[in-house]
């Protein structure tokens, strides 16, 4: 590992070339990049995600982490890896200081493994318009996380505003579990009845807080066309904001799924005696790699998300985002402004410390 | 029609999970139910790819309780299972775990096991699906699948499927395989007998596919226009371990190159499916099988080894002769190496040359296809002295991968042209757990997936190759190689008869 301290994009471009000089044989076929953007006190968090997912799906790692915008001189600290702590590829810390990181594209994009995908993922509050962060717009995927929102549930609705195809959130993954569930109890349904079934009706009893169990409720409607509710539960729900789950179907019969709480729920059908199948809750970096795992449009989310917020034509938007500057500068009373430094080599070309005539810069 | 309205053929994240079913499983105190079959299945139900309703009967001679068993079945499946360890997930499965005792020839004790089943099909509503593992020896069979005739398990109706999976040898020769799928086709449909051979159920083979059918690149160069040879290597640096009763009978060729080898030789020379179907899949391998020749010239384009004493990886290796409960004067070969022919359009001329072995210098499995030199070179004679063949090298096992290998200039003032080679590895991670060979398998039973089993047709084309070879070298003495060396010297002068080389893995 080597940490840059005041260093330039260049500089680490150069320093990952050096290292997969010296370290040998370590990097085996990337198969995409992984942009990630955390907030300092997450760093720990994305990084092990990072790894985990890094195991699954080869890919070169690049970890955003934007400090103390206000700061008066923009400066770039980078640590360069391969083959260590961040799993068997190659992956880069960039710490952004002042201005820097509004254009924190111009160090990400020479570092982007050539002619592969990227994934954005936000590991924290993502911005209300991704488009307002480059680094979203030349993401052929985003993803972001509303459970780590104070209301996920409003954060839910902004993602659906903001929705293009290949966009998605963990709280729709973290419904995975449930729905694979769902769908193998029905399966046993129609196999036991040797006929299609229909499902006339549904609710969710949980945190009706909670994004994932809003998108489930969803998707379930999406998938039957008839409403379903989130009403909250006695118990307090997990992570997945889903205590149990009642369907109802054609022929008078319900089924229900609870969450037993060890790891497990228990599923009670008609006709057949109660079963117990896994259902743990999974790390984030399992998370990850689901995500890592398919990178075109995911038409269920985005289904999901209509039934779950109401708005429609999600699946129809163009998947193409153009960047929308925003100067956080430009807010209120025009706070810090950032003095001229000429001595700054650091900082990219175009870097005025000033943002009124500042030019959006543009990346496709 | 759609009879499950949240299935969505375009919702890629949900799991394939089988319809509520049993698996019984006979001779299960055995190593491969220990060591494969138990941790498989924790595996599976861990991933929460087991169905709902789900039970496992163990069925062997042993006198066991039903607590004794589960204890077992825990042990073995906490010490090989590749999922971190959950005991409330085992839990949950011990609860339908069961176990009868009696011995294959005991009336009574499949009578209990068939009830025990019916118990189990309102207890705990599987449905009356089953899948029999049958992890015994091939002598037992007959015995077990008369009894299941009897007591009417092996009968799948429109209500219920019941399937069977049977572990190789399939059988010892063409005659033998042949009365052996009679009979279980006959107690079982023929769709509803599956034959394990691990090998297809690992990743890499599976990629062998993708990489041909899913690139433009590779596939207008895989003919007999532009490859020179293929070598097919699956080496073993163990020895037989305990398996001397077992190896004694059986030897390398009928052991590993009946059927790994050949599947893996089928997978490589077979056309393009139609679809991605099993039923499209096997039309394509039984058609390469069907056209392998072999060389009118056994003596130089067979050979089989003996491995003798030596050392490997140092330490001191005993020679197969002198490994316990092994005849003396034991003619049994551990090594076999063949030139193959695939007479059809696309590899016609092209000579195919598999070998195995036990105590060879490291375990790997590997497809080469060697190319042909190009018809002219511009350079010198002495800029190209270094530069080999190209080579496209599908590992199998260990560090999954591809490995391309072409000519390249030596850096420096002189044009000098030299061999390299570019690697792709899977990730670590993507191998290490990866849903191991077994897991795949079971999960494809239980599904009814037959898309990486061979068929009966298969296995007796197999034998088709091989009992020529076994009847050419019936009685003669093998060839002895030192543990530790690739093979005995006549497999390299197998090779030199036709100015060619073995790759060394």
């Amino acid at each position: 590992m080597t940490t840059l301290w005041d260093t330039t994009g260049s500089a680490v471009v150069k320093e990952l070339a050096a290292q997969r000089r010296t370290g040998g044989a370590v990097l085996s076929g990337v198969a995409l990049t992984l942009v990630v953007i955390a907030d300092e006190s997450r760093v720990i968090e994305a990084e092990e995600a990072a790894t985990h997912a890094a195991e699954m799906h080869p890919c070169r790692v690049v970890i955003v982490v934007r400090r103390q915008i206000e700061a008066p001189v923009p400066r770039l600290d980078a640590e360069v890896q391969i083959g260590g702590r961040l799993g068997p590829g190659e992956a880069v810390v960039l710490r952004m200081y002042g201005r820097l990181a509004l254009h924190a594209e111009s160090v990400v994009l020479p570092l982007l493994a050539a002619d592969a995908p990227v994934v954005a993922w936000w590991h924290d509050a993502a911005p209300a318009r991704l488009a307002t962060d480059a680094l979203a717009v030349f993401a052929n995927r985003r993803i972001t996380d509303s459970s780590l929102t104070d209301d996920p549930q409003a954060a839910l609705r902004i993602r659906a505003e903001d929705y293009v195809p290949g966009d998605t959130d963990l709280t729709w993954t973290r419904s995975t579990a449930w729905r694979a569930t769902l769908a193998s109890t029905v399966d046993s349904v129609a196999g036991r009845r040797g006929d299609a079934v229909r499902i006339s009706g549904g609710r969710i009893e949980g945190d009706p807080h909670n994004a994932t169990a809003q998108l489930l409720a969803g998707w379930i409607s999406s998938r039957t066309g008839c409403p379903v509710e989130v009403v909250a539960s006695a118990r307090h729900a997990g992570p997945s904001g889903v205590d149990a789950v009642f369907l109802h179907l054609d022929e008078g019969e319900e089924l229900r799924i609870a969450a037993d709480r060890r790891g497990g729920a228990v599923i009670s059908q008609p006709n057949r005696p109660d079963g117990t199948v896994a259902l743990p809750d999974r790390s984030l970096g399992d998370l990850l790699s689901e995500e890592l795992r398919r990178l075109d449009p995911d038409e269920p989310y985005s289904d999901a998300l209509e039934a779950a917020t109401g708005l429609a034509g999600l699946t129809e938007r163009p998947a193409e985002r153009e960047h929308v500057w925003v100067d956080p500068a430009d807010d209120g009373d025009r706070a810090p402004t950032v003095p001229r430094d000429p001595g700054d080599e650091g900082a990219p070309s175009g870097e005025d410390g000033s943002s009124s005539d500042e030019a959006p810069p543009r990346v496709r | 029609m759609i009879t499950n309205p949240l299935r969505d053929p375009r919702d890629r994240r949900l799991p394939r999970v089988p319809e509520p079913c049993a698996l019984v499983v006979f001779g299960i105190t055995g190593d491969l139910a220990r060591k494969k079959l138990l941790p498989a299945v924790y595996d599976l139900a861990n991933r929460g790819l087991l169905p709902t309703n789900f039970a496992l009967l163990g069925f062997a001679r042993r006198d066991w309780g039903d607590t004794e068993f589960a204890e077992l079945a825990r042990d073995a499946a906490r010490k090989s299972a590749r999922t971190p360890w959950r005991e409330e997930v085992w839990e949950r499965l011990a609860a339908s775990v069961r176990f009868v005792q009696g011995s294959f020839d005991d009336d009574a004790a499949f009578d209990e096991l068939a009830g025990a089943l019916t118990e189990l099909e309102g207890s705990h509503g599987i449905g009356g699906n089953a899948a029999f593992y049958l992890s015994i020896p091939p002598t037992m069979f007959p015995t077990v699948l008369k009894q299941m005739q009897r007591t009417g398990m092996a009968e799948s109706t429109p209500d219920r499927w019941r399937r069977v999976v049977v572990e190789k040898p399939f059988g010892h020769d063409l005659a033998s395989s042949r009365e052996l799928n009679a009979l279980v086709d006959s107690v079982f449909g023929a769709d509803d007998v599956f034959r394990i051979d691990h090998y297809l159920g690992k990743e890499t083979v599976q990629n062998l596919m993708a990489l041909r059918f899913a690139n433009t690149l590779f596939e207008p160069i895989w003919n007999g226009h532009h490859v020179d040879s293929v070598q097919i290597t699956m080496a073993e640096d163990v020895g037989i371990g305990g398996r001397a009763g077992f190896y004694e009978e059986t030897g390398a060729a009928r052991d590993v190159l009946q059927n790994h080898l050949l599947q893996l030789l089928a997978l490589t020379a077979m056309e393009e499916p139609v679809e991605f179907s099993a039923e499209q899949i096997r039309i394509e391998k039984l058609k390469v099988l069907r056209a392998i020749s072999l060389p009118d010239d056994l003596q130089t384009f067979a050979v089989r080894g003996q491995y003798e004493q030596g050392w490997l990886a140092g330490q001191r290796a005993i020679g197969y002769r002198q490994e316990e409960g092994v005849d003396p004067h034991s003619i049994t070969e551990t090594y076999a190496a063949v030139r193959l022919g695939v007479e059809t359009r696309r590899w016609a001329g092209v000579p195919f040359y598999l070998r195995t072995g036990k105590r060879l210098p490291r375990r790997v499995t590997e497809i080469a296809l060697v190319f042909k030199r190009a018809p002219h070179l511009p350079f010198a004679d002495t800029d190209t002295e270094e530069l080999g063949t190209n080579q496209l090298v599908v590992r199998v096992q260990p560090d999954e991968g591809v490995t391309l290998k072409f000519g390249s200039k030596v850096p420096g003032s002189v044009m000098e042209v030299r061999d390299v080679s570019m690697d792709f590895l899977y990730g670590e991670q993507f191998t290490e757990s990866s849903p191991e060979a077994y897991e795949r398998l079971l999960l494809d039973v239980l599904l009814g997936d037959a898309t990486l089993f061979p068929r009966n047709a298969e296995v007796e084309a197999s034998w088709a190759v091989i009992d020529p070879l076994e009847e050419f070298w019936a009685g003669t003495e093998p060839f002895p190689y030192r543990a530790g060396e690739w093979g005995p010297r006549a497999a390299d002068e197998m090779l030199a008869a036709e100015d060619r080389q073995w790759r060394r893995p």
